[in-house]
């Protein structure tokens, strides 16, 4: 008994003193306070963002509050309440998706805090400042260079192209930027080279690599003539080579078997496929120019009392491709930290 | 009936009996263990970390952030209550969240006003239960009442359809609701195509966020009060949970259900053998269990604005489990109040507080919240050989 005592009171003493006592003495004192409540990092495009967002805020004297709801839009929605409370100067979210974010835009703005939206767009654009690449253009640009590729190949072998494309979680604004820009895309080319592509094969991958994973093994197993794979985010690279390996479907360029390959979002392990031969082509979202878009206006919206700008700022996006890394490297976020790296540590 | 009904009575008397006897041995000691044992241990231990953290953090006893914390807490409650009840027979119910979920989704499908092509027309529902014009009922001022009745009739078929495996097919709980669970997440998915429902009535979203009683505190300076200043106080979640809380502790304490399922959960075979109906009893508390979780559905769908296919996924069953069993719900059953579960979700609720206003980084605070209810389960053992051998002296 005495022992469980003493236990208990070395628990509570370390979770009620030290650690409070700690936080309170290292916590700096500034002026402006930022709420930034974020998902899940789970791919690199998010660990860059969060790591630009913060480092840059704190880097400039601002005390930002960090929240992770977890993929669960209705904690980020208790996040932001208790941001809200607390009195924060301004408030920046990656949410959950269009939905989420627009009930959360409306619980800030009628507290009269500024709020700003990182890169997921709320469904309805007209309250808040959202910063959100063009998904469609950015998604158009690199299937164009793949699609030319394949219009060269159905030129040779006269053989239809059969394309596949990994969808993101529909709920999500910028999957359905990325879905439609392929389509787009394909669907041009139909009209001007009948025959060219095949009825795209779809497969759901509700931006997780383990749904990812079943179901393009499954959809390979079904279409193991696929031709050419356009993935929603750069960060299912990985899993479509795990399934592609072991069929002998992972070649590089100009190797026969080659499967033509793109996709979004611009990450180092694409740098690295693209460098190596693997992956043709993606389209790129200006990570660094998104980041310091946010933080620009929300500081500016705090700085003028502004408590309920709405805005849209566009970054148009661009691709990089196989013919264009030499000269364009250094504009794409994860070939910067692929260069310093990222994929090392 | 009356013969089982005297001997649950005399168990009951005799732990109550067990459980006031004066203790043994020197005052310090008999205090450590009257705190360690009484039926307020989360409640003081609530209490004393609150007024802790608030003297280093001042923003936690700021009135807005209390009265959030409360409103936090009701949807939580009401799962976390039903969840209290299948662990005290001995079992567990992972599908509450998918529960959730799905409850979610057809409570929108009646009482949407108005739904995008753009986005429906690949569900199995459009054209029928679906249209642009909405949902089934949508502009009927039935759409609500209705809704909410779909919710929780659905809700609780889940609950008779994990209690049924259990019983019928002598399944373990954990095994049938990890498939119900994963059937009811992927179930909703596929009715919506992973879309969200928006366009939900506004009476429905009161139900989740709506305030009856809200209160100023502060001078009137001018003729306008910010929205940010006035703090919710009652509100439509608070009367819902609360209102469920009562109801579940009296079926818990006052009816001969509640005894049966402390009976089954203590040893269900002996239990059995007295006449309790055990089948019956399981099959109807994990219809509750389901009932509960349609309820939290209800608040959270309401608050969050609409419909959602993945309601209830992510860490939510981890916060659920944890409450109950904070609040001294055991783990192998027999043991567990509602009381004990609404100090819990009070206890969670805040710890999750004050790990933000720590400004821990929020990769450790979900870890830290696993270290604290691996603490509860152990102190929760230790009570337990306590009180056993306080019964034996």
């Amino acid at each position: 008994m005495k022992r469980f005592s003493r236990k208990i009171s070395l628990v509570l003493f370390l979770a009620l003193v030290v650690f409070p006592l700690t936080f309170t003495i290292v916590s700096a004192q500034e002026d402006i306070t930022i709420c930034f409540g974020f998902q899940d990092l789970e791919t690199e495009f998010w660990v860059a963002g969060h790591r630009a967002i913060t480092d840059t805020l704190r880097e400039q004297g601002v005390e930002v509050l960090e929240y992770n709801a977890n993929e669960d839009p209705n904690r980020q929605l208790e996040q932001i309440r208790e941001c809200i409370a607390q009195g924060v100067d301004g408030i920046i979210i990656i949410p959950q998706d269009g939905d989420s974010a627009v009930t959360i835009i409306n619980e800030a703005q009628a507290a009269d805090i500024p709020i700003a939206v990182f890169n997921r767009p709320p469904n309805d654009l007209s309250r808040g400042i959202t910063v959100v690449a063009d998904n469609v253009s950015a998604t158009e640009q690199a299937v164009e260079f793949i699609a030319q590729k394949a219009l060269r190949q159905y030129e040779i072998t006269g053989e239809p192209i059969t394309p596949l494309i990994l969808v993101g979680a529909l709920q999500d604004t910028n999957a359905i930027g990325r879905r439609d820009g392929f389509y787009n895309v394909i669907n041009r080319y139909n009209e001007r080279y009948p025959g060219l592509f095949n009825t795209p094969i779809e497969v759901a991958t509700e931006w997780d690599a383990a749904t990812a994973l079943a179901n393009l093994e499954a959809a390979i197993t079904a279409n193991p003539n696929v031709d050419f794979i356009f993935t929603s985010s750069d960060f299912l690279f990985p899993t479509i080579r795990s399934v592609l390996e072991p069929r002998g479907m992972w070649q590089p360029m100009g190797t026969p078997g080659h499967v033509l390959l793109a996709g979004l979002d611009g990450d180092a392990t694409a740098c690295m496929l693209i460098d190596e031969g693997y992956v043709d082509g993606t389209g790129v979202q200006n990570l660094f120019l998104e980041a310091q878009l946010t933080l620009d206006r929300i500081l500016q919206a705090v700085a003028a009392g502004e408590t309920q700008p709405n805005e849209v700022l566009l970054d148009p996006g661009f691709a990089l491709t196989a013919g264009n890394i030499h000269f364009q490297r250094s504009d794409m976020w994860g070939c910067v930290l692929y260069d310093e790296g990222f994929l090392n540590q | 009936m009356s013969i089982l009904d005297d001997r649950l009575s005399s168990a009951h008397a005799l732990s109550q009996r067990q459980a006031t006897k004066p203790r043994s041995g020197p005052p310090i000691r008999r205090a450590i263990q009257d705190f360690l044992l009484s039926d307020y241990f989360v409640l003081y231990l609530t209490l004393f970390f609150f007024i802790t953290a608030a003297i280093f953090f001042p923003s936690l006893r700021n009135p807005g952030n209390i009265a959030n914390q409360l409103q936090n807490m009701w949807p939580l409650l009401a799962v976390a209550i039903g969840q209290t009840f299948v662990l005290i027979l001995g079992g567990i119910d992972l599908s509450v969240g998918a529960t959730m979920g799905i409850t979610s989704v057809v409570g929108a499908i009646v009482m949407a006003q108005t739904l995008d092509p753009s986005f429906f027309d690949r569900s199995p529902l459009w054209g029928t239960l679906m249209r642009p014009e909405g949902g089934v009922l949508a502009g009927s001022e039935w759409a609500v009442p209705v809704g909410v009745v779909v919710m929780l009739v659905t809700g609780t078929l889940i609950g008779f359809l994990n209690g049924y495996a259990i019983t019928r097919f002598n399944l373990a709980p954990f095994m049938v609701t990890l498939v119900t669970s994963t059937f009811f997440a992927a179930f909703a998915l596929w009715l919506t195509q992973s879309r969200n429902i928006s366009g939900l009535p506004e009476a429905f979203l009161n139900l989740g966020k709506g305030d009856i009683l809200s209160i100023y505190l502060g001078p009137k300076l001018t003729s306008d009060i910010a929205r940010r200043d006035i703090l919710s106080f009652i509100t439509y979640p608070f009367v819902i949970s609360v209102g469920l809380a009562f109801i579940s502790q009296f079926l818990l304490s006052r009816t001969v259900f509640g005894r049966q399922m402390f009976s089954i959960g203590t040893n269900r075979r002996a239990s059995e053998i007295s006449g309790v109906p055990g089948k019956s009893v399981i099959t109807r508390v994990y219809m509750f269990s389901g009932f509960c979780a349609a309820v939290a559905s209800i608040m959270y769908s309401g608050r969050i604005g609409f419909g959602q296919p993945s309601l209830g996924g992510g860490n939510l069953l981890l916060d659920v489990i944890g409450a109950a069993v904070i609040g001294g719900t055991s783990l192998f059953g027999g043991k567990g109040s509602v009381r004990g579960t609404f100090f819990g979700v009070a206890f969670f609720v805040l710890l999750s507080n004050i790990l933000n206003a720590m400004q821990l980084s929020p990769f450790v605070i979900d870890a830290v919240k696993g270290v604290i209810i691996l603490l509860a389960a152990l102190i929760d053992i230790t009570r337990t050989r306590l009180i056993n051998r306080e019964q034996r002296v």
